[in-house]
């Protein structure tokens, strides 16, 4: 049984060894990397920058969805399913986009690497920082904990600033 | 012992108000008045000399780490418990040189073992993981599920002694380690969960060479840059065959995060079995039942999933009990070296906060790779204290210069105090200065003395038996109660809760008897037994230190 990785990283050899040949050949008449790579890489390099725009943007749709439906779910009454957005909300998405998210850290993409060695930010996350996501579950808690209006005010108010404050 | 039993069977209670026998009561040296608890490893002299093995010494592959594990259960119905021991493989360079062989041991009663594996037609050599004990086809005999690395393996137990094992057998065909037997769907059969760890082939198990750096030494990879393998779920046919129901029952490994530990608990009091999967490395599963077998993921929002800073941690088993007597079932999660265990009380409400640093458990685990463990009432003073086994998983621990760690590591006892642990283990008897690399444990009274008492399977090791002398401080209650969601029992004025858990510990089963230590009390006032449709039986001043059956 193969693992089912194995398709993926003969394909990236592959690649790896096509660029050593074009680099190779360019180093071969001349002293300097031929200007025509230097624009593909600065192509590609606006490409890899756009995908990382991209990938802020859709965890920030996903972050939005989370908070629009905590508070939907505050409005409804709906208290328990409101402290399960936030904890979304906190968590940057439920399981199945947390093994997405592992998928890309152990394949090396860190969103905040200088900020992961920091401690600013769990592993592969985006947009919510450690504290932000120590303090939205806390919040997401203090709902679920909340016997009156004035407490469960209060932890949606927590939240709320929260979030706010990862809202560029 | 089976005349014992005849004499049980005459006490069988149900519905009415009784009061069973006193059970015979053997008395070994007990520990010295001031050290709290005392053990002592009877291994070899119970017979217990087989040697688990989990591939070569220097463990270049993450397989070679996990251990195995054990399940204490009485599999002749003799009264008395018995032992099944998970075994792994020996390799030598990218040979394997012995298939170790799983092994039966039947407990005799007079403190020793019997080896009867072939006798009862088991003695599998695959790689083993873990074992899950249930009654798949309702025949009253404890039926054996092996996790390996490879195909699982289920055996019937014929109630002659011997098991057959179940031709297409559910499971994993991969390294699979957890598994838990429980009526997930209400229907009065045993249904089965299993957990997936990690993609593994034995090819690449035999030519793993160590790249990863760790404390300027290599060592194994894993288990990030390893990939994981989904956890699965079974339904039982009520006949014991099993059809697998994994997304049907909303229990799909979404994350396919690494699982390494697996009890069914009623987290809420709902008299309905819910799931806790203790994933490494990964925020921890919880799955909340709704009555029919359907689950909801909700470990993100109840509190159980990270700990106190929000930090998955690196999950490597679970104890689920009443910890601070409240009646509401808490956790214990066993966590990797550098890392505190984490004990997720229960507020309510499926909701749970992380006690562990207020309660006295941070100092004491931090430093420890902690596998395997039990909640249990060790001095029968009424509350449940905290055993865990550790033991790392890098041998590169040992080589110098000195890591502050190693391999072998001792094991924890924590005493409970008021709902405060303090580390006692110094102090716990020549057992616990027996020093192994431990994985797998599982705790009942081995040896009928109303205590309890631990096996430990360790790595490339003989098993530790840990025989309680502790000196008790109160009287004992074992309720035998198939079938019962949970057992309350009111003595000296004090209320005690044991929740119905299957599972637990690290790849391995205990005892399924709720077992009670009560404290100074001459009787037990009041005795509730709630079963899994609602209902309830209740004895009222039950007499203490016996085992007492209770049928619905």
């Amino acid at each position: 049984m193969l693992p089912k990785n194995k398709g993926a990283v003969m394909k990236n050899k592959c690649l790896i060894m096509s660029v050593l040949i074009c680099v190779a050949a360019g180093f071969a008449w001349s002293q300097e990397t031929p200007k025509s790579m230097v624009e593909t890489y600065d192509a590609l390099a606006d490409s890899i920058l756009a995908l990382k725009r991209v990938e802020e943007h859709f965890v920030r749709s996903m972050l939005d969805g989370h908070r629009h439906g905590a508070e939907a779910y505050m409005k409804a009454g709906d208290y328990r399913r409101a402290a399960a957005e936030i904890a979304l909300f906190a968590s940057e998405g439920d399981n199945a986009i947390g093994g997405v998210r592992k998928r890309l850290v152990e394949g090396g993409h860190h969103h905040h690497a200088d900020g992961e060695a920091k401690g600013l930010y769990d592993p592969g996350f985006v947009v919510v920082t450690r504290k932000a996501k120590q303090q939205a579950l806390a919040a997401s808690a203090a709902l679920l904990a909340a016997k009156t209006d004035d407490e469960r005010n209060k932890a949606w108010q927590q939240f709320v600033a929260v979030a706010d404050s990862l809202e560029k | 012992m089976r005349s014992f039993i005849l004499l049980l069977g005459l006490l069988l209670v149900g519905g009415c108000g009784g009061e069973g026998e006193s059970r015979a009561k053997t008395v070994p040296v007990k520990a010295r008045p001031d050290a709290p608890f005392h053990f002592v490893d009877t291994a070899e002299a119970a017979g217990l000399r087989t040697i688990t093995w989990c591939g070569r010494p220097e463990k270049p592959h993450l397989l070679e780490s996990g251990g195995t594990g054990v399940a204490l259960f009485d599999y002749d119905g003799d009264g008395d418990l018995d032992l099944y021991l998970v075994n792994g493989w020996r390799l030598e360079g990218s040979e394997v040189v012995e298939r170790g062989r799983d092994v039966l041991y039947r407990n005799r009663g007079d403190g020793t073992f019997e080896d009867v594996t072939r006798e009862a037609g088991l003695g599998l050599d695959a790689w083993g993981c873990g074992v899950a004990v249930g009654d798949i086809d309702g025949d009253g005999h404890p039926d054996l599920f092996v996790t390996n690395f490879g195909p699982d393996l289920l055996y019937r137990n014929n109630g002659d002694g011997t098991f057959s094992a179940v031709p297409d057998s559910p499971g994993i065909d991969g390294w699979s380690a957890p598994a838990v037997f429980f009526d997930a769907d209400g229907d009065g059969d045993q249904d089965l969960f299993v957990g997936g760890y990690v993609e593994a082939t034995l090819e690449e198990v035999l030519h793993a060479k160590p790249t990863l750096s760790w404390k300027d030494r290599d060592v194994m990879l894993g288990p990030f840059g390893l990939e994981g393998l989904a956890n699965r779920y079974f339904e039982n046919d009520g006949r014991g065959r099993f059809v697998e129901a994994t997304d049907k029952a909303g229990l799909t490994d979404v994350g396919e995060y690494f699982s390494f530990a697996v009890a069914a608990l009623d987290v809420d009091d709902d008299n309905d079995l819910d799931l806790y999967v203790a994933n490494d490395s990964n925020p921890n599963y919880l799955y909340q039942n709704d009555g029919s077998g359907r689950f909801q993921e909700v470990g993100l929002w109840s509190g159980a999933a990270f700990d106190v800073n929000s930090a998955a941690q690196a999950g490597m088993g679970v104890v689920p009990g009443d910890f601070d007597n409240d009646g509401k079932i808490d956790l214990f999660v066993a966590n990797f070296a550098q890392d505190s265990s984490t004990l997720y009380v229960n507020a309510g409400d499926c909701l749970f906060v992380d006690e562990s640093q207020p309660r006295g458990l941070r100092d004491p685990t931090y430093g420890p790779l902690s596998w395997g463990g039990a909640l249990a009432d060790f001095d029968l003073d009424g509350d449940l204290d905290i055993f865990v086994a550790n033991g790392h998983i890098y041998p590169q621990a040992d080589d110098p210069p000195p890591t502050g760690t190693s391999f072998a590591q001792p094991n924890l006892v924590l005493a409970n105090h008021d709902g405060h642990l303090q580390d006692v283990s110094r102090n716990a008897g020549p057992g616990l200065e027996v020093v192994r690399s431990s994985r797998g444990s599982a705790v009942g009274d081995i040896d009928g003395d109303g205590d309890l008492d631990l096996v430990i399977a360790n790595v490339d090791t003989p098993t530790t038996l840990l025989r309680n002398d502790t000196q008790p401080r109160g009287a004992w209650l074992l309720v035998s109660a198939a079938g019962a969601h949970r057992v309350e029992v009111t003595a000296g004025g004090r209320r005690f809760v044991r929740p119905y858990v299957s599972g637990g510990s690290y790849v391995s089963a205990s005892d399924p008897r709720f077992h009670f230590g009560l404290g100074e009390v001459e009787r037990v006032e009041r005795l509730a037994v709630r079963w899994a449709d609602g209902s309830e039986t209740e004895l009222t001043d039950v007499a203490v230190d016996q085992l007492i059956e209770v049928n619905r």
